[in-house]
Parts: C-alpha cells; sequence; structure tokens
C-alpha cells in the first residue's frame, strides 16, 4: 500500500518538496516515524496532519491511497 | 486568468481562489451582481488588503500565499453552509481568496454577504471573515524589501485583517 503526503507552507520549505509517497505505512504513528527519518528538520515545527481533507487529533489506521497533509498553522485572509 | 485587455477574468475564480491579487474588475464584476438579488436589503462586504508591515528595520513589500486547494473547497463550502444556517436573512456569500504573489497595497481577500437586512449581513460578514482566518488552510509568506522573507501566522486575538 501507498500514501500521498503533502507538505505546506515552511514545511514545504525545509523539506524541499510539496509530496512525496510512502510504502507500506499502517498508521498515522508509523507514518511519522518514517517521515521523521526521511525530514528530521520537521520535528521543529507545530503543524496539524489531515487524512483526505479531514483534519485528525489521533492516531489512526491509513488505508491504500490516502492523501495525507502536514499543515503548518493557517494564515488566510 | 487575464484577458486580452490585461483584466483578470471573474470566472477564473475557481473553488474560491484566484491567482494574485483580487482586482477592481473582480471586485465590481460582484458588486454588479448585487442588482439581480431584489430579494435582499443589505450588503456586506469585507476586503482584506496586504499591509506593508515595518519588522525588524524590513518593510512587507508582497505576500506570497500557498493552500491545500482541495480543503479550502471543503472548508469553504462548509463555512458557507454555517453562515446560511445561522443567519436565516442571509441571501448569499461569495468568498474569494488569492494565491501566488500579491504586494502591498493590493487584496488578498474578498467576502460579500447579501441579506434581507442590514444587521444580519453585516454579522454573518464578520463571522465569515473569523471562520475564513481560522479554518481555511492557507499559508503567507511575507516577502521583504531586501528579498528575504519570513512565514506568517494567524493569531486567534489578532484584531486586524
Amino acid at each position: 500500500m501507498q500514501v500521498k503526503v503533502l507538505f505546506f507552507g515552511v514545511l514545504a520549505e525545509v523539506t524541499g518538496t510539496n509530496c512525496k509517497h510512502f510504502r507500506d505505512v499502517k498508521t498515522i504513528s508509523d507514518l511519522n516515524l518514517r517521515i521523521a527519518d526521511d525530514f528530521p528538520e520537521v520535528i521543529h515545527y507545530n503543524f496539524r496532519v489531515s487524512v483526505n481533507n479531514e483534519i485528525i487529533n489521533s492516531d489512526m489506521v491509513l488505508n491504500d491511497g490516502d492523501e495525507v497533509a502536514l499543515m503548518p498553522p493557517f494564515a488566510g485572509g | 486568468m487575464i484577458d486580452l485587455n490585461g483584466n483578470q477574468v471573474i470566472c477564473m475564480v475557481k473553488n474560491y481562489l484566484t491567482n494574485g491579487p483580487i482586482t477592481n474588475k473582480t471586485i465590481s464584476h460582484l458588486l454588479g451582481k448585487m442588482s439581480e438579488q431584489t430579494d435582499s436589503g443589505g450588503h456586506s462586504i469585507f476586503l482584506g488588503q496586504v499591509r506593508a508591515d515595518e519588522i525588524n528595520l524590513k518593510k512587507v513589500k508582497a505576500i506570497e500565499y500557498s493552500a491545500y486547494e482541495m480543503m479550502v473547497k471543503a472548508e469553504a463550502d462548509k463555512i458557507r453552509e454555517l453562515i446560511l444556517s445561522d443567519f436565516t436573512d442571509v441571501t448569499s456569500i461569495d468568498i474569494v481568496h488569492s494565491v501566488g504573489i500579491v504586494r502591498a497595497g493590493e487584496i488578498s481577500l474578498l467576502v460579500l454577504v447579501s441579506a434581507g437586512h442590514r444587521h444580519q449581513a453585516i454579522t454573518a460578514c464578520s463571522k465569515a471573515v473569523e471562520l475564513i482566518k481560522e479554518k481555511l488552510p492557507v499559508w503567507k509568506k511575507e516577502i521583504f524589501d531586501d528579498d528575504s522573507h519570513e512565514w506568517k501566522q494567524n493569531l486567534q486575538d489578532q484584531t486586524g485583517s
């Protein structure tokens, strides 16, 4: 299985990418570990996580094709 | 989208977002639609403008906005539904937000609320602006006059735009 991870705002800048695919991650906590391995700078920033456009507040199981977004605090307007 | 006369075309506001500043032509187009709404007795409009803040002796010359477009659509739909359900006198809501570069003095957010009477038009417009700042997944990078930049976030208690 594979999930797509999107990086926004300052996180896109510090990781140098807007998007990366991760294979064989079963849960958000698995994914967090993989992201921290690939992009250790990310852990220094505050961000919220969404799965398929819905913000999540706890760990959850991921499914093939899910779109996960790492979102720093919003700044619209 | 720019037409052959160099004007922004309103139809290119897609899913609440437009590239670059919100132009006078876009604003005029939306204001022009008001005359068709003969059931409305009041319209309230909010225009958010990029401010040339001075920070550590550097002046903001522009903001570069980025957005999670699919989620902007979902969240803006929810905001419209919430306003229409909480303010029963409201007849329509328009929301346009910029992505990309918007220079100081240019407009980056437009909210237009129409209602049967003025009180709900004004109150609902204010509520919609607060929800947009809280809920829309949009990020802004302030670009200074020396071309350095800084990421900015909205503060909940901030009273300015």
